[in-house]
């Protein structure tokens, strides 16, 4: 009896990690939180002296929302968000899988010096590639354009690595068997490596999603006009200091692009997680 | 012409030289089970007939045309591999029907193909499953039944029981032969056991350090072997090899001493073989008897002496190890409680069982006493 009581009693740090986790969260969720707060309530009314840690008023943040959809280009910036955002997935996930396909399970000249450089590229912050990006694609004629918005993002040194990680985990036996079977080498790429990389495809996708949706740079220098103005864009309109918003106003804006990712990663976290440590290990 | 010939085979990794100069053929309808330890290329060699490796010299043909660049997909060759290699995404019928698909062939000949090549391997039921619900068994069978509905001409198999537990291996064993016989196509299997290859083999091919050593039916090879690799290699337990000195010949007899330590043996041999040469004798367990031999079965036996070190009791014999005096290890098989541990006993051997090698391992044949 002794022993079951001493084992149900939780020891000093079992304690300590629940009380870092519990900080840690609460410093996550805190102004996710508040923004609804300050969204669902009255205005004036979560700042007052007297604050409110709850909602008070649906109604009020239903009003909020209405009045940004009616009064700014709000949906238009969600669409073009949505269509950069999927066609970037479909981009990334087409050219870091075919990649990752060739650079894991072949061998041809040049391969290790190649994986090399594109590795090294990871490194390099995005604040020193931009000027020279911006500059090649204001040279195609891609300023103000989706393709201008979407192609250099394609090309992903991270999801290359991922999916390099992933593939190499599939065993040669299984390319040559299909090899054997008369799968021509696209053929091997479509039926063999992508169905067995479904789950790495998926994580990529997501954290592709995630990264797109909340870029801020590359739309502001790419999309200079209000046409091709991205989520990201607009809500950083709302936040410019001569907006003369409110701050609950601001804070709905901030609400709506959060809302997607948010979404996202509420459904697909465990897919992330699996596919963020799997990548790491073995298939 | 043979069905399948291997000439001159050669393959290396830049300047590692994994296979040297392979020559074999093979017959239609052959079951050649190419057998050796870890290494000795035996694999390579599958692969190269498959087209799975280039040859970087020589030539592999099938039925006359020579196949060094020809596609592997395009060999009339089918393998299974020790993995199984079985696509997990799949199911059963699709997993079998792959070749097929990739190949555009009707989808009501992909269904009785698959239909027939299930019959075969008794894997009707299975078809809708995927191989993550199969046991080891059954993803054997559906391995082979990838390749049976290919129809190909070669069948090879890359150590494919090796991933099974002994009694299954034994069961598999037994339907890969009753596959051959009903299907007669020409089968090429690689195994380290030679066991496996004993059992299965029309022709076994023994390898070792990339050189083929000798190619034969079984039985052949274990009575009558080119070398000590293949003496020591074929057979459970294993040859035994004593170290001796030729100290005369005379009408056509050697006479050999220093055998284990102080034995002498006179065999019949006829060749040239100078006074003072180190030779090796080799005795297979069988052939070594803890009883005197009877007066008809040899008249000059080698007599030797040696210690029990320890005994093996099988059930149905025993395996009695020996020491010699001069440290040289005896394996002999015996009846049930002949030896025990510790003690000092004889054993006997007629010089017509001995087999002789040279320093070099290669075997000296008596050509005057002995058939083929």
């Amino acid at each position: 009896m002794t022993v079951i009581r001493l084992a149900r009693r939780p020891d000093v740090w079992t304690v300590l990690k629940w009380v870092v986790a519990i900080a840690v969260a609460v410093i996550a969720i805190f102004p996710l939180w508040w923004m609804v707060n300050v969204v669902f309530s009255l205005p004036g009314e979560p700042v007052s002296i007297n604050p409110r840690l709850w909602p008070t008023s649906v109604a009020a943040g239903i009003d909020k929302i209405a009045m940004i959809f009616a009064e700014t280009e709000y949906f238009r910036a969600y669409v073009v968000s949505l269509i950069y955002s999927i066609l970037t997935i479909f981009g990334v996930l087409a050219v870091s899988s075919l990649a990752a396909f060739e650079f894991s399970l072949f061998d041809f000249p040049g391969k290790k010096i190649t994986i090399a450089i594109v590795m090294l590229s990871l490194m390099v912050p995005t604040a020193v590639t931009i000027i020279p990006t911006y500059l090649l694609t204001s040279e195609l004629g891609w300023l103000n354009t989706m393709q201008g918005l979407v192609v250099p993002g394609i090309a992903s040194a991270f999801g290359l690595f991922m999916l390099m990680q992933f593939m190499r985990a599939i065993p040669r036996d299984m390319i040559e068997a299909a090899r054997l079977d008369g799968a021509g080498h696209f053929e091997i790429y479509w039926h063999i490596a992508l169905p067995l990389s479904r789950n790495a495809m998926v994580t990529l996708a997501i954290l592709t999603f995630m990264r797109t949706w909340g870029n801020y740079m590359w739309p502001l220098i790419v999309g200079t006009r209000p046409e091709m103005y991205t989520v990201g864009q607009v809500v950083g309109l709302f936040n410019a200091p001569l907006s003369h918003q409110t701050v609950d106003v601001v804070m709905t804006a901030n609400l709506l692009a959060a809302v997607p990712p948010l979404l996202f990663f509420l459904i697909f976290q465990r897919k992330i997680v699996e596919g963020i440590a799997m990548s790491g290990t073995k298939g | 012409m043979s069905f399948l010939e291997i000439s001159s085979a050669t393959k290396s990794y830049g300047r590692h030289k994994v296979l040297e100069d392979v020559n074999l053929t093979i017959e239609r309808g052959e079951f050649v089970v190419f057998v050796g330890p870890s290494g000795c290329g035996k694999s390579t060699l599958l692969r190269m007939i498959t087209g799975l490796e280039t040859i970087t010299s020589g030539t592999i043909s099938i039925e006359g045309a020579v196949m060094n660049d020809v596609d592997p997909a395009k060999r009339g060759t089918a393998m299974v591999f020790q993995s199984y290699a079985l696509y997990p995404h799949m199911t059963v019928f699709e997993n079998i029907s792959f070749g097929l698909r990739m190949a555009r062939k009707p989808k009501e000949y992909i269904a009785s193909q698959v239909a027939q090549g299930a019959g075969i391997l008794q894997l009707e039921k299975l078809l809708e499953r995927r191989p993550g619900q199969l046991s080891g068994g059954q993803k054997q069978r559906v391995a082979i039944g990838r390749a049976i509905v290919r129809d190909p001409r070669v069948f090879l198999f890359d150590e494919p029981l090796s991933n099974l537990d002994a009694e299954l291996r034994v069961q598999m064993r037994a339907e890969l032969m009753d596959l051959h016989r009903r299907l007669g196509t020409t089968m090429i299997y690689v195994t380290h056991d030679q066991v496996e290859a004993m059992t299965l083999a029309d022709k076994m091919v023994v390898m070792n350090g990339g050189r083929v050593q000798q190619a034969g039916r079984p039985l052949t090879l274990y009575d009558d072997p080119d070398n000590r690799f293949v003496a020591g290699f074929v057979g459970s337990p294993k040859m035994n090899f004593l170290p001796a000195r030729v100290v005369g010949s005379d009408m056509g007899r050697i006479l050999l001493e220093g055998i284990g330590g102080s034995a002498r043996l006179s065999l019949p041999f006829a060749g040239e073989l100078a006074v003072g040469t180190s030779v090796e004798i080799g005795l297979r367990p069988e052939h070594v008897s803890l009883r005197p031999l009877l007066p008809t079965e040899s008249s000059e036996a080698l007599v030797g002496e040696g210690k029990v070190a320890y005994v093996e009791d099988l059930g149905a014999e025993s395996h009695v190890h020996l020491t010699l005096t001069d440290g040289t290890a005896v394996c002999l098989r015996a009846a049930r409680g002949e030896a025990s541990p510790g003690t000092t006993v004889r054993f006997f051997a007629s010089p017509e069982r001995a087999l002789l090698f040279d320093a070099g391992g290669l075997r000296l044949r008596n050509r005057s006493a002995r058939t083929k």
